[in-house]
């Protein structure tokens, strides 16, 4: 990386290398039976440079050749993409922990025997299909620049996942475990999610209309890919952001506080700067619903003459090769603030209205505008505070702005979300539900 | 390179090895607003392994070559792991031994096209929709992705193809007071630049659309009859049908296997769908899959009964239907998966006039915006839509995204069209994303499709 970086400082005002390896393999358990076991073994390095007031990038995954990849920086110089910033120089950054031995050393048995626990558990209290995939992961991932920031983070984490099938269909209740040692799924989970199975097994047909709508956690990002569009520093940089001109008012409910926080002790990924080396630290975007803050890059930072917030990433909403993906906006590590109600006392609250345990489509329809319109899979129908069972063929549409305007209690416990992030559930009133 | 690949995996005890070398090159140029974002051209490389042991078949992938022998450990771990722990046994269908080499075939190489010109290309079109009334912004794109593919197995096949796609394509926004209103463009294909040239029309189009749609009303939820475009009939043929027939999503799920039975009639009497990649210039063009198997054309429904299947070796040794080389990765940090090329309803005999006349009050929704698939279970988003009367179009509506139950909807097609389109970029995200998933159809008519509204 040094090599890289001062032949690329040579031949600029400023050079940034990024650098990751990942190490990671898992198992597909499907109807019982491991069906694919695999493992990978990436690298990358991304190159930016700094000239004129204009910025080149570059990247590879195989550095074979560290003066091909900076010539290819420097004739991306040529489009001549202003850039106002400087890379960050060092800062008081605490010692990241160390990957733990027990994920760096998880060969494919211990994988199995973990998730053939799981299996083996609910196979006893279900008779439905169940399906559970697991994976564990070691990264070591490093920035460094002529500024003088020389910052590297590793890490370790194993995950177990799994689905309940409800019968002729893929629609699945599905629960995440991870954590950054090896461990078995905790069992308490494991019985309230067949608990839950078995309360969704009738099939219902219900009315087309407006109902309360429970969000569940898993279901969160539905609302917060609308949410963190609107406050990217891109959007109120180009100046289509509905949150435009907005800041310091309340826009919604009192109940909704929403930050994202790489540094939580419980996150899997805790994290202390972001992927362009600046600090990262809890960051507010809406407290108590009012809007507060922008989620910013260096580059839309220096753009909106703001300070960097320490959530630049390199990442996409398809995935994607992190190497190739320049440093966007992103909220990390996102929580929602808990409210005050168990989320059995919030369904016993419900006269009537669905809870949304899965969605389909969450990535389709106007989302800078805040609208969502999504398939439920599934949803369960709730009458007179008891579960009816799943919703046949039905949608909930709505602006988030409108319905978080309409939210009458929020959960008093933070679960982890397999879209990333922990939440709490979410009770909405007067939600546009659709159904045949 | 297939030398080097050979000797790499000699000596490897396995039943079956294969080992793909990609180089992949991109060039990417966006435009957000008016401002120039990124500019760059790149190139990487990598390797991905398969092994099968007594039974047991386990993939991994590496960036450098000297952790090929590390991947072949490990996949031949996962494979004896498998078998020890009582997992899936795979064999592999029979297909012939292939040494080919494919050479690319372009209308015009963008290879030899400087910078300065794509930008200019790209520049032109952007301008044209930000100079529209009501345009706020745009984020538009040119994307330019050449996977150079060398494929070796252990039974002697060895397959270099170089595949190269091109597209400009983002989303054009436009803005009245607090209401945002976007609209998806997109042009290219897999059969070079020339393709992208003296395309205004398009871009024209898409942006007053956009600014359209800031005076539409929103729809409202509730079951409609509908008359889909082309491109969202398309979107309805990959999501709700197309991925049930790739035989890796319902492998494992017995139920939906009976469900999905080649010979049941799961449509109307009027559909027809067909996968074929062999149609050359579309974006799903290919021609030997990352098993190194030929593509082959499969119809997969004929007026609404089940007759084929997307396969790759290890599924089509499973249910015992033929291979069609459908098996394909997005690069090379991935095993390959079985993926729709490109896949369309085939044209019927009905104007659009008739089907509206034929709809009489419903809506005709139009163009898609992004779905989602769940075994039986799909969404998708339509970009504009209209209100229907007594067979003729009213009032532009928005915020259209439907559901439905695959099963139900197959045969709820009512009517279809004599018209044909097929898409011009892919984009599935099935794990790993898919560019070269080509989609379309005529118009169709499909009765009760649940539409939510906000």
């Amino acid at each position: 990386m040094k090599k890289l970086l001062d032949i690329a400082a040579k031949a600029s005002d400023q050079a940034e290398v990024f650098s990751i390896r990942n190490d990671s393999s898992s198992l597909e358990m499907r109807n019982g039976k491991p069906s694919d076991m695999s493992a990978s073994i990436q690298s990358g390095y991304a190159l930016r440079i700094l000239k004129d007031g204009r910025i080149g990038t570059a990247y590879t995954k195989n550095l074979l050749n560290r003066e091909e990849l900076v010539s290819n920086a420097l004739d991306s110089l040529k489009g001549r993409v202003e850039a106002g910033f400087s890379f960050p120089g060092p800062s008081e950054i605490p010692e990241s922990w160390l990957p733990d031995e027990s994920v760096s050393c998880m060969g494919f048995h211990d994988l199995h025997s973990r998730s053939r626990a799981v299996l083996d558990y609910l196979s006893r209290k279900i008779d439905g299909q169940i399906d559970v995939n697991s994976g564990r992961g070691v990264q070591d991932m490093s920035i460094m620049n002529t500024s003088g920031l020389d910052v590297s983070r590793k890490s370790s984490f194993m995950y177990i996942f799994t689905s309940l099938l409800f019968p002729n269909t893929e629609t699945a209740i599905r629960k995440l475990y991870q954590s950054r040692k090896a461990a078995d799924f905790p069992v308490e989970e494991l019985d309230a999610l067949a608990d839950l199975y078995a309360s969704g097994l009738p099939e219902v047909s219900i009315p087309t209309g407006r109902m309360k709508v429970v969000f569940t956690p898993d279901t969160m990002y539905t609302i917060l890919w609308r949410l963190s569009q609107a406050a990217s520093g891109k959007s109120f940089y180009n100046s289509v952001s509905p949150l435009q001109n907005r800041r310091g008012e309340k826009v919604l409910s009192e109940k909704f506080t929403l930050y994202g926080d790489p540094t939580d002790p419980l996150e899997v990924d805790q994290h202390f700067f972001d992927d362009e080396g600046v600090p990262a630290r809890k960051h507010t975007i809406f407290d108590k619903g009012v809007f507060g803050n922008l989620i910013l890059n260096l580059d839309y930072a220096s753009k909106l003459g703001e300070e960097p917030t320490g959530t630049g990433y390199r990442g996409g909403m398809w995935g994607g090769e992190t190497v190739a993906l320049a440093p966007a906006p992103s909220l990390s590590c996102s929580r929602i603030a808990p409210g005050n109600v168990s989320f059995e006392d919030m369904i016993r609250s419900i006269d009537r209205g669905v809870v949304v345990f899965g969605v389909l489509g969450a990535h389709s329809g106007n989302i800078l505008n805040g609208d969502f319109s999504v398939g439920l899979d599934p949803g369960f129908y709730v009458e007179n505070g008891e579960i009816k069972g799943r919703v046949r063929d039905g949608m909930v549409s709505g602006n988030v702005y409108d319905v978080l305007n309409n939210i009458e209690s929020v959960e008093n416990r933070l679960h982890v979300s397999y879209a990333g992030g922990m939440y709490p559930s979410i009770l909405l009133d007067d939600v546009s539900v659709a159904a045949k | 390179m297939i030398d080097r690949l050979r000797s790499m995996i000699s000596g490897v005890e396995a039943d079956f090895i294969d080992i793909r070398y990609e180089i992949k090159t991109e060039t990417r140029i966006g435009f957000a607003g008016r401002e120039i974002r990124n500019v760059g051209s790149n190139r990487t490389d990598g390797y991905a392994i398969r092994v099968g042991k007594n039974g047991g078949f386990s993939s991994a992938t590496v960036t450098r070559e000297e952790d090929v022998p590390r991947a072949l450990q490990l996949a031949v771990e996962g494979a004896e792991t498998i078998v020890a722990t009582g997992g899936k046994k795979s064999v592999l269908a029979d297909v012939p031994v292939v040494v080919e080499n494919v050479e690319l075939v372009l209308d015009g190489d963008p290879r030899e096209v400087g910078i300065d010109d794509k930008i200019e290309l790209l520049k032109k079109y952007n301008d044209l929709m930000l100079d529209q009334p009501r345009i706020e912004t745009t984020n538009l794109n040119y994307i330019e992705i050449g996977r150079e593919k060398h494929y070796v197995n252990s039974e002697g096949t060895a397959v270099s193809e170089e595949i190269l796609t091109t597209n400009i394509a983002g989303e054009v926004i436009a803005k009245s007071g607090s209401l945002v209103q976007n609209i998806r463009v997109a042009i290219g294909g897999a059969d070079g630049y020339n393709r992208l040239l003296s395309r205004e029309d398009v871009f024209l189009k898409r942006a007053k659309v956009a600014a359209e749609l800031l005076d539409a009303e929103p729809v409202k939820g509730g079951t409609y009859n509908v008359v889909l475009s082309p491109m969202l009939a398309g979107v309805f043929t990959h999501e709700a049908f197309g991925h049930f027939s790739e035989a890796d999503i319902i492998e494992d799920n017995p139920s939906l296997r009976e469900k999905m039975a080649l010979g049941e009639k799961l449509g109307s009497n009027v559909i027809t769908i067909v996968a074929d990649s062999t149609m050359p210039g579309q974006i799903g063009y290919y021609e030997y899959d990352d098993e190194g198997v030929a593509v082959k054309p499969v119809t997969l429904m004929d007026r609404g009964v089940l007759t084929g299947r997307l396969h790759s070796r290890r599924t089509a040794s499973a249910f015992g239907e033929p291979v069609s080389g459908h098996t394909v990765a997005e690069d090379m940090r991935f095993e390959p998966i079985v993926r729709m090329g490109t896949i369309y309803i085939k044209p019927g005999e009905m104007t659009l006039d008739d089907l509206l006349a034929e709809l009489g009050d419903g809506l005709y929704l139009i163009d898609g915006k992004g779905g989602q698939t769940s075994g039986e279970n799909f969404t998708f988003g339509a970009q504009y839509g209209f209100k229907v009367k007594d067979g003729r179009i009213g009032p532009m509506i928005r915020d259209i995204n439907i559901m439905g139950n695959l099963f139900t909807t197959l045969q709820n097609i009512e009517a279809i069209g004599n018209d044909m389109e097929l898409s011009e970029r892919g984009g599935c995200g099935k794990g790993q994303l898919n560019i070269k998933s080509a989609l379309g159809s005529p118009h169709i008519l499909v009765r009760n499709m649940v539409v939510g509204g906000v």
